[in-house]
């Protein structure tokens, strides 16, 4: 018979110990009312998942690979364990889930496999053999490099590149990929201190990683050909070279170069390289732009050493007026580290792109240090002599050459250039590295800033970096270590630029610096986050204090006094959707479909079958309908006359069916219905009791607004609502009860409401756990019905959480009478908000009809009485 | 007489075993670690436990060859997975095994001991049929 057929299905070998079986009708409730709580906390996960998932598809909050991945993990299981146990409760009545569950499982895995690159060929190549169409497997760097170097003829340094497969390699061979992987599961992408924590732990891993003797050669042959080609004792520089690099996205500064390197320390130098990838600014820098790490496997470019006497970086368009037809050159003495990073005040060249290359501006910058190869390899930092400090790192005559060579790079690629360059000892320029220049979105005034600006005073003027205006707090940084709390907002007043800010550039709404170059890598950081910017203002830091409301002009480099909102004007404040449109978000939306969407949500719709599931949340749903459907057949079946199924005649707003588990309803209540005097479980029966509760007076037509009605109305052209009528025909809310435990469900198109309780003497085991998602109207008064719910329940000690349109709540170790209490309020609270969402519009009214509803005015009604009825506990 | 959640740690990671029986045993928890599936099958067949925390991948006996013994011997014992595997093959795996969550690490334990509380009083629910002791703290 059935319930034989159930419990062996139970007990089978893989199930639950003969010891404990007892096959009997008792056993048998048992067993299915946990089977029955099983699905509906699975259920609950799922939910929490789509919510998650719901909640980053806006756009606006930063999120990894990670996330994606743990989140598709969760609902998979849940869901698999879904069917598992709907098939336990149906004597495997729905084995074809299984097919539908496997089809959309590998539709994920698919989705996410992609993003994990593959072993292509060859580890190490001449840079001279290279092109732009190796990028995916050189990287950004050495492509370009190589670009310059065959096909533009430019003066490139020899060298050769180390293949994106190399790293691939070195990490298959020591099986990192996973280890790394599940470490990045670690990481929370709006976190910063997560990601120094995450880096460590995953560049020790690459650095005390074994490098595979079939690189470790091919170094050793790359340095030896370039040796034999230059003829002499050789220092290379080695440098990273992401796939991405140089690309659209910049990457500047964010990952590793190492220089004066000698053929001993190569190979530590390379891995060095490759543990870069996970500074952790790089990887908040893929976070908040939304790259998958697998995405950017990293190539590493080995260069000969410039013994450079100058360095720097030249824009081949001034990227703050990009219209004025002029190009920028900044440089300094030594190796280009100091203006690239930011730590020095450069000499500036502006110079007209005309035949003359007449210089339109020159500025002598302070140059206090220089970076200098030592002897035995490795770079030492030292101070400039006086004397060069008041010199001009070129002489005209070389700037001019090299503005020359700018031109070649811009006129080669067709785009605006940023280019690094160096000045050997033979007096001869090498170029070092070329990506495209990211120009600000606004273009910048010309005339000098004015003293004051409606009665805001100017506090301090530098270089600008990034045109637009923006103000807020400022938040003091003396290095890109003390930023682990930039406040959304803040401006960040740093003593230097540097790349490592990048850091903050998802949350700050501008940038100040003493120190810095408008060509420097912080700055073109800035332009590609649209981030007004104004650098090299000697004295920011100790003119304005952290607290200080500001305003930046990123256009004419000037910062306010206050906030000026004659410049910010009509400026969006809306929080941008900085992720929308990214790779990481492509993959969200493209996994979301087969785990948040919901096509099946007409139960009685021909179309609401196994076959028909499309996603997770499809056979969630499903399923969860038929666990009902199952439960009230097998009660029909069982004739033990200790399970039955009836329904409830109560003043209520819908219909409850209610399954007795045992215990639940007098053994004599009625054959064909039930009334509340008849419910002897103890949640439900106080459950009940609020929502009958006659203050509700539900049946009360309540005023609407026009346009409440008419937002509801509208989406009930799309969802199928039953909730506006005295009586729901057709659709049922179901009850399950034992003495001491409830599970009340109604669940009609979007909306579900869920209220699962146990309560017994003991304080405990007491719980109530509630879950509300949807409902009729439009998102905003979706969300605003769930704020409401969420802050009466808060008051009343659950713990809540509130994610757009879903509410859950838990109150856990009460005592009995506490939590009985706090049932019945639920209960007057899941009658009372029914029909609110057309009245929600607004979210500031929300906390006026949570006083409401505890003053006991449970229609809302603004002429309420408060006097007429007692008060919520 | 009430008596603890009886847990059993299984990781090859011996520092996080230790961590976190130092903290849940805090809680009022009774913890026992293993630092291999051999070692977990063996203190299975020794003596009852109510929940394990069972890492994935480990050296020699892999978690879901681990869940697969220790449930023959303990069927009515309730598995949660805890892994630093985000692997969807590994989770629904350790489900048709009859694991009853499938946990990412890192987790914090305010992640953590809802589920083995939770776990604990399934447990007990199924025992109740046979009458043992009631679990404290759940």
């Amino acid at each position: 018979m059935r319930i034989q057929r159930f419990l062996r299905r139970l007990f089978g070998p893989n199930r639950w110990v003969p010891l404990a079986a007892r096959p009997d009708a008792k056993a048998a409730l048992y067993l299915q009312y946990l089977a029955f709580k099983d699905l509906i906390s699975s259920n609950d996960e799922i939910l929490q998942v789509i919510a998650d998932m719901e909640q980053v598809l806006d756009g606006t909050t930063t999120f990894g690979m990670a996330f994606i991945r743990s989140r598709c993990v969760t609902a998979a299981s849940h869901t698999y364990r879904m069917i598992q146990t709907l098939n336990t409760l149906s004597d495997r009545r729905y084995s074809e889930l299984f097919l539908r569950f496997a089809d959309i499982r590998r539709s994920v895995e698919n989705i996410l496999d992609r993003a994990r690159p593959k072993l292509k060929g060859p580890l190490v190549l001449p840079l001279g053999s290279l092109s732009l169409a190796q990028l995916d497997l050189v990287g950004g760097k050495s492509a370009n490099l190589g670009e310059m170097k065959s096909r533009a003829g430019l003066p490139v340094p020899e060298g050769f590149a180390v293949t994106t497969d190399a790293c691939l390699e070195l990490l298959e061979a020591n099986q990192l990929g996973d280890e790394i992987r599940a470490r990045l599961l670690g990481l929370d992408a709006n976190d910063m201190e997560s990601a120094s924590a995450v880096s460590q732990s995953i560049r020790s891993l690459i650095l005390g990683a074994a490098l595979p003797p079939r690189i470790g050669g091919s170094l050793r042959e790359g340095f030896s050909a370039l040796e034999s080609i230059l003829g002499r004792p050789l220092r290379v520089a080695v440098r990273s070279s992401a796939v991405g690099e140089d690309g659209d996205l910049s990457f500047a500064g964010q990952y590793v170069s190492v220089l004066n390197v000698t053929e001993d320390a190569l190979a530590s130098a390379y891995k060095e390289v490759i543990a870069g990838l996970y500074t952790p600014t790089a990887i908040r820098y893929r976070a908040i732009r939304g790259i998958p790490d697998e995405d950017t496997p990293m190539g590493v470019a080995c260069l000969a050493m410039v013994e450079a006497v100058a360095s720097g970086v030249a824009c081949s368009v001034d990227p703050n007026h990009p219209e004025a037809g002029r190009m920028v050159i900044n440089g300094s003495w030594g190796l280009g580290l100091a203006t690239v990073e930011g730590s020095v005040s450069p000499d500036s060249w502006t110079v007209r792109k005309g035949d003359d290359l007449a210089f339109l501006s020159l500025t002598l910058g302070s140059k206090e240090t220089s970076a200098e190869p030592m002897a035995h390899g490795g770079i030492d930092t030292v101070p400039v002599p006086p004397r060069l400090r008041k010199s001009y790192c070129l002489t005209g005559d070389q700037a001019r050459e090299l503005a020359r060579l700018i031109l070649e790079v811009e006129r080669h690629y067709g785009v605006p250039q940023e280019v690094e360059w160096a000045l050997g000892r033979d007096g001869r320029f090498m170029l070092l590295q070329a990506r495209p220049l990211h120009l600000c979105a606004l273009g910048g005034g010309q005339e000098p800033a004015p003293a004051q600006v409606d009665g805001h005073r100017l506090l301090i003027e530098g270089a600008s970096a990034c045109a637009g205006f923006a103000s807020g707090p400022a938040v003091l940084s003396l290095s890109p270590e003390d930023v682990h709390d930039f406040p959304l907002g803040g401006v960040l007043v740093a003593r230097h630029s540097h790349p490592r800010y990048v850091q903050v550039m998802d949350r700050a709404a501008a940038i100040v610096t003493d120190v810095g170059a408008p060509t420097g890598h912080m700055a073109s950081l800035s332009r590609e986050f649209g981030i007004p910017a104004v650098l090299d203002t000697h004295g920011a830091t100790s003119t304005i204090a952290t607290g200080d409301i500001v305003t930046v002009d990123g256009s004419r480099g000037a910062v306010y006094e206050g906030r000026v909102d004659s410049l910010l004007g009509a400026k969006n404040t809306a929080v941008p959707r900085r992720m929308a449109g990214t790779p990481v978000f492509g993959i969200l939306e493209e996994v979301s479909r087969h785990v948040v969407a919901l096509t099946l949500t007409d139960p009685k719709s021909a179309e609401f079958r196994a076959s028909s599931c499309k996603s997770f949340h499809d056979i969630a749903r499903f399923v969860h309908e038929k666990a009902f459907e199952e439960m009230f057949r097998l009660s029909d079946t069982v004739s033990y006359g200790q399970m039955r199924s009836l329904p409830l005649r109560a003043r209520l707003p819908f219909t409850v069916h209610v399954i007795d588990l045992g215990g639940g309803l007098l053994p004599e209540a009625g054959a064909r219905e039930i009334g509340i005097e008849d419910v002897t479980s103890v949640p439900l029966k106080a459950l009940l009791a609020g929502m009958t509760d006659p203050a509700l007076n539900w049946w009360t037509p309540r005023a609407l607004s026009v346009k409440g009605f008419a937002s509801v109305t509208a989406q009930a052209l799309f969802t199928p609502v039953v909730e506006h009528g005295e009586r729901s025909l057709g659709d049922r809310s179901y009850a399950i009860a034992a003495d001491a435990y409830c599970n009340f469900s109604s669940r009609i198109g979007y909306h579900f409401a869920a209220v699962d309780a146990y309560c017994a003497d003991s304080m405990g085991g007491n719980y109530i756990s509630f879950r509300f998602k949807g409902g009729a109207a439009d998102e905003a008064r979706r969300v605003n019905r769930c704020l409401l719910i969420g802050r009466v329940l808060n008051r009343v000690d659950f713990q809540v959480e509130c994610h757009r349109d879903l509410v859950n709540a838990r109150l856990r170790k009460f005592g009995r009478e506490p939590t009985l209490e706090r049932l019945a309020l639920l209960g007057r609270l899941i009658v009372a908000t029914r029909q609110l969402d057309m009245r929600l519009h607004d979210t500031a009214a929300v906390d006026w009809f949570v006083d409401a509803f505890f003053k006991g005015n449970y229609m809302f009604d603004p002429d309420f009485d408060p006097a007429s009825v007692h008060e919520e506990a | 007489m009430a008596r603890p959640i009886r847990l059993l740690i299984v990781d090859d990671e011996k520092r996080f075993v230790e961590t976190l029986s130092k903290r849940l045993s805090a809680r009022g928890i009774y913890v026992e670690g293993a630092h291999s599936g051999m070692d977990a099958v063996a203190l299975v067949q020794a003596r009852p436990f109510d929940v394990a925390l069972l890492d994935v991948r480990m050296p020699g006996m892999d978690g879901l060859a681990t869940l697969r013994e220790i449930r023959k011997y303990q069927p009515l014992l309730q598995v949660i997975m805890l892994s630093g595997t985000a692997s969807i093959n590994a989770a629904v795996e350790g489900m048709r095994l009859g694991a009853v969550e499938y946990l990412l690490k890192p987790a914090s334990l305010d992640d953590v001991l809802p589920k083995i509380e939770e776990a604990a009083r399934r447990k007990l629910l199924m025992e109740e049929q046979q009458g043992p002791g009631r679990p404290t703290g759940i």
